[in-house]
């Protein structure tokens, strides 16, 4: 009886086979965590240290909080000496009315409302009179000029220099009287801004005609015209340590989960940067894993989606100076979604959904399931197209990965060129070009047509993808996939899918896992995943945000 | 600093240690020869190979395999501004005495890799039928990975090779050959196509069957009737014409559509009915040693053509005389076919056993050794009921 259990034992190379399969991928575990413990090590020093350079340069501006005095030719002096070598800085000195007092206005040019000052403050104040000029003073004429003189809404009292300093950089302008011992601050900035213009890169048939622009409040505006919600909050925040830039958080307090908020909260205030120029440099600061290709924070250009992923639960963040939105946590089928979806019937969006998750995968997987098919299985194509890619790819020189790459290089390369270029010549190479790789290449025996058909096919399947960025993750991906196709064929395939498929499981965006609702599996989210189902059907928001409230109201 | 830098070399090491397997196992398909279609014959005059000489090799039966290669240059894309190749395929032949050496002395004449996954059909000469086991002959592309299931098997009367070669240098006589097969619903005179799959089956199970006959001559293909092969000795036992394939077609119910013609009784002018359905069941009788089948034939159908200048299709006495012919004409077939296999081969390849099997398995078991013997002897009576549908658009 023993003997034949034993002879069930397998031999002790089974055994070694599975130590090594447990081993390898533990030690490049470990390898893998070690690297990390480096790099984060590294950035902890990083901080330190330009902790102690910051303080260092925070000294001397610290030193220079001082107060206005009430002499009008010191506080002068005091403005000149802070800006008065920028060209762009304007002071207008003046006597108001009929009382003798001198005064000075400070502004901006360019970022001021010169038909404000001129009108309403410069007429005002000049045209003063009242009864008794000569004793009016100090603290009177401080309240006749707030009070009865100055027909402005946005008029503050300021004392500290550096502050309304700072105020006049923004675009106010500050009125300097003798013998008031603070300044009058006018709000009369009027940056130049763009009118609101449909995002080129996120245009849709069908929805609202208006994206966001480089001014914070009028894209704050935007989302209060949205409708009256007393629940929108926006949260006013502060990046760059050098060049300050205003940032708002934006959620839906009834709804959102606090624990996101405080989270978002704590990434941005972590951000320690001289300047952040755009809302990219916030999304590559914040996102949880820098080495993964894909991006976790989705950025957008048009309200009604900030809106939309409010009302899921979300939470935005918008910077000054940029029309990019961002929103988090990101999971992956929102890169396959397109506001469009909800507002065109189900059906039609349903299906074009399905077709935008079947354009990732030729886009992804395309050109090298032509390599595997063509270089490893050649029993898998009909007999007929055997026969024909055969004839087309006798006297092509390359093996079909060199030809796939030299196709798919090429290919991205003009569609780099194509974007910089202005539009009408951007035209003419998409034309020409098209014609070279198409036409010519196949002519001159490079490539064979049905690699052209597949390159082609490949692209414009990843234009189909309605985010850029997700787009370029995938075209970026393909050439990995290519290699492994080339290495192993469809088994190489199928590694670098579950290799992928591992990565993708283990990923999360702020704590929700990236391919929610795959994995973890939540059925009642599916209803708006790879199909949209009707608006009725879809009275839960959610449920991997955790909201607070779940039921989205009316039936 | 050091740390992190050892922590990359030992990435580039994974990293590069990955490319080092090369492009494992690839092959481009423009290198490849795809077979697709093989044919066996049995050698028989004057073979002065070395291996004859071989003492081992003597009085052994060689074989000479003819495989059918389809390579880049022989397509149509593959020559240069269009012009046709002077043929769309290449034969090469080596004779040896089992297969695969055969096909690996082949290596020797041709500069591309065979690649069989394409491979539709093989095709058997006469003589190596009926002198060679099938099971042997055929072992190789039973076991054979690279060969599909799906392919065809085919007998050819005199050489096989021939039926490989063909007249129109364009054409491609394996692909010919697989799409005449496919046009056997229209006719009841070309078998059911016999796959590599099915042929196993009837292979191991000791009864007849029938297989598809080519005959090919100057280049010309042409299916004419059925191989009978016989279930015990599998190996070819002769043929039978066109009309007794209608006629087992007819037993078996396997057709899916084609004609009957028969003959006005009063004018002698042809009416030729369609098949729309036909259904047959044979049904056993045993009567304690005394075994009987009855045929009862069904069939539903329509007047397709009828030279009677006198009858009038819409009429409804016309129609019961024309069931009457054709279910006259059917008989005749059923019986003509019988005559054949019951007689002059003694071999079942209709299914008959198989339903006394079924029917009676006690009575089968004992007569199951000899059936073929037995089945001469059994009578089989035969009904057949026609039913015309329609006339067409021609009431006349």
């Amino acid at each position: 009886m023993w003997e034949k259990v034993i002879s069930y034992v397998p031999h002790w190379q089974v055994f070694m086979q599975g130590f090594l399969a447990f081993l390898i991928p533990f030690l490049i575990f470990k390898l893998f965590n070690g690297f990390l413990l480096v790099k984060k090590n590294n950035g902890k020093i990083d901080i330190k240290e330009q902790a102690n350079q910051s303080e260092k340069v925070h000294k001397p501006i610290q030193k220079t909080l001082e107060q206005f005095t009430g002499n009008y030719n010191v506080d002068l002096a005091q403005m000149r000496k802070e800006i008065g070598h920028n060209w762009d800085v304007h002071f207008r000195e003046f006597h108001i009315g009929n009382t003798g007092n001198r005064a000075a206005i400070v502004f901006l040019k360019g970022l001021c409302d010169k038909e404000l000052i001129d009108k309403h403050i410069l007429t005002s104040l000049m045209n003063c009179h009242t009864e008794n000029p000569t004793i009016i003073k100090g603290y009177e004429l401080q309240q006749l000029i707030k009070n009865e003189v100055l027909p402005v809404s946005d008029l503050r009292e300021e004392s500290n220099v550096m502050k309304s300093v700072g105020r006049v950089l923004t675009g106010a302008t500050v009125l300097i009287v003798d013998g008031i011992t603070s300044v009058f601050i006018i709000g009369t900035a009027h940056g130049k801004t763009r009118n609101l213009e449909e995002p080129i890169s996120e245009a849709l048939v069908r929805g609202p005609r208006v994206g966001f622009t480089e001014k914070l409040s009028v894209n704050t505006s935007l989302l209060r015209q949205h409708g009256e919600n007393q629940h929108l909050s926006i949260i006013q925040m502060e990046v760059g340590e050098r060049s300050k830039k205003e940032l708002v958080i934006a959620y839906i307090d009834e709804i959102v989960e606090p624990n996101l908020v405080q989270e978002v909260k704590k990434r941005i205030e972590k951000i320690n940067l001289d300047d952040v120029a755009e809302s990219g440099y916030i999304e590559q600061l914040i996102e949880d894993n820098y080495l993964s290709p894909f991006t976790q924070v989705q950025s957008t250009e048009r309200p009604d989606r900030v809106i939309a992923a409010l009302m899921e639960g979300r939470v935005a963040i918008i910077l000054d100076g940029t029309p990019f939105a961002l929103i988090v946590p990101v999971t992956f089928n929102m890169l396959l979604q397109s506001p469009e979806d909800y507002y065109e019937r189900w059906l039609p969006s349903s299906l074009i959904r399905l077709l935008r998750y079947l354009a990732a995968g030729i886009t992804l997987f395309g050109p090298s399931l032509y390599i595997a098919f063509v270089s490893f299985h050649q029993g898998l194509i009909p007999t007929k197209l055997a026969l024909s890619m055969m004839g087309t790819r006798q006297g092509v020189p390359f093996p079909a990965l060199i030809e796939a790459l030299i196709m798919e290089v090429a290919i991205e390369i003009l569609r780099e060129a194509g974007l910089r270029l202005p539009k009408p010549i951007g035209l003419t190479m998409g034309i020409v070009g098209g014609l070279v790789i198409g036409e010519a290449a196949v002519q001159a025996g490079i490539v064979s047509p049905i690699m052209v058909i597949v390159v082609a096919l490949t692209a414009i399947s990843s234009f189909a993808i309605p985010q850029y960025n997700a787009g370029i993750t995938l075209r970026m991906l393909r050439f990995i996939a290519m290699f492994s196709a080339a290495l192993f064929g469809l088994y190489g395939i199928i590694l670098f899918f579950l290799f992928l498929c591992s990565h993708l499981v283990k990923l999360k965006s702020f704590g929700v896992p990236y391919v929610s609702p795959t994995v973890p599996y939540r059925a009642g989210d599916w209803k708006d995943f790879m199909v949209r189902m009707p608006l009725k059907m879809m009275k839960h928001r959610p449920r991997l945000l955790k909201p607070k409230d779940t039921i989205r109201k009316g039936d | 600093m050091k740390r992190k830098h050892r922590y990359v070399r030992f990435f580039l090491l994974i990293l590069v240690s990955l490319p080092l397997t090369g492009c494992w196992s690839s092959k481009e398909i423009e290198d490849l020869g795809l077979i697709v279609g093989t044919s066996l014959d049995l050698e028989t005059g004057d073979v002065s190979s070395e291996e004859q000489q071989d003492a081992r090799y003597a009085n052994r039966d060689l074989l000479t395999i003819t495989n059918q290669l389809i390579t880049s240059e022989t397509t149509v894309s593959g020559t240069k501004e269009g012009s046709l190749p002077e043929k769309a395929y290449k034969n090469v032949s080596e004779t040896s005495d089992a297969v695969l050496p055969t096909l690996r002395n082949m290596l020797l004449k041709i500069d591309k890799r065979s690649f069989a996954e394409h491979s539709k059909v093989i095709i058997i000469g006469e003589e190596l039928a009926s002198t060679i086991n099938l099971k042997q002959s055929l072992d190789f592309f039973l076991r054979e990975l690279e060969i599909r299931p799906s392919g065809l098997l085919l007998i050819a009367q005199n050489r096989a090779s021939q039926a490989l070669e063909t007249n129109e240098p364009t054409k491609i006589p394996a692909f010919q050959l697989v799409e005449m097969m496919e046009g056997h619903e229209r006719t009841t005179k070309i078998l059911p196509p016999m796959t590599i799959a099915k042929l196993e089956g009837k292979l191991y199970s000791n009864s007849s069957f029938l297989l598809q006959n080519v005959t090919a001559e100057d280049g010309e293909v042409k299916f004419a009737g059925a191989a009978v092969i016989d279930g015990k000795t599998k190996k070819l036992r002769g043929f039978l014409n066109e009309g007794d394939l209608e006629g087992n077609a007819w037993i078996t119910g396997d057709g899916k559509g084609g004609l009957v013609k028969g003959f006005d009784e009063q004018s002698g002018s042809p009416i030729v009915y369609e098949i729309i359905s036909m259904k047959s069941k044979i049904v056993p009788h045993v009567d304690g040693d005394q075994i009987s089948f009855t045929v009862k034939i069904q069939s539903e159908g329509r007047i397709a053509e009828h030279w009677v200048l006198l009858d009038k299709a819409s009429d409804n006495r016309f129609l019961k005389k024309a069931e009457k012919v054709f279910e006259k004409e059917i008989e005749r077939l059923v019986k003509n076919t019988l005559e054949k296999t019951q007689h002059e081969f003694q071999t079942d390849v209709s299914g008959f056993g198989t339903k006394l099997r079924i029917h009676y398995p006690k009575v089968w078991q004992k007569i199951k050794k000899d059936w073929d013997q037995t089945f001469s002897e059994v009578p089989i009576t035969c009904e057949v009921d026609v039913t015309i549908k329609d006339y067409g658009t021609s009431g006349d």
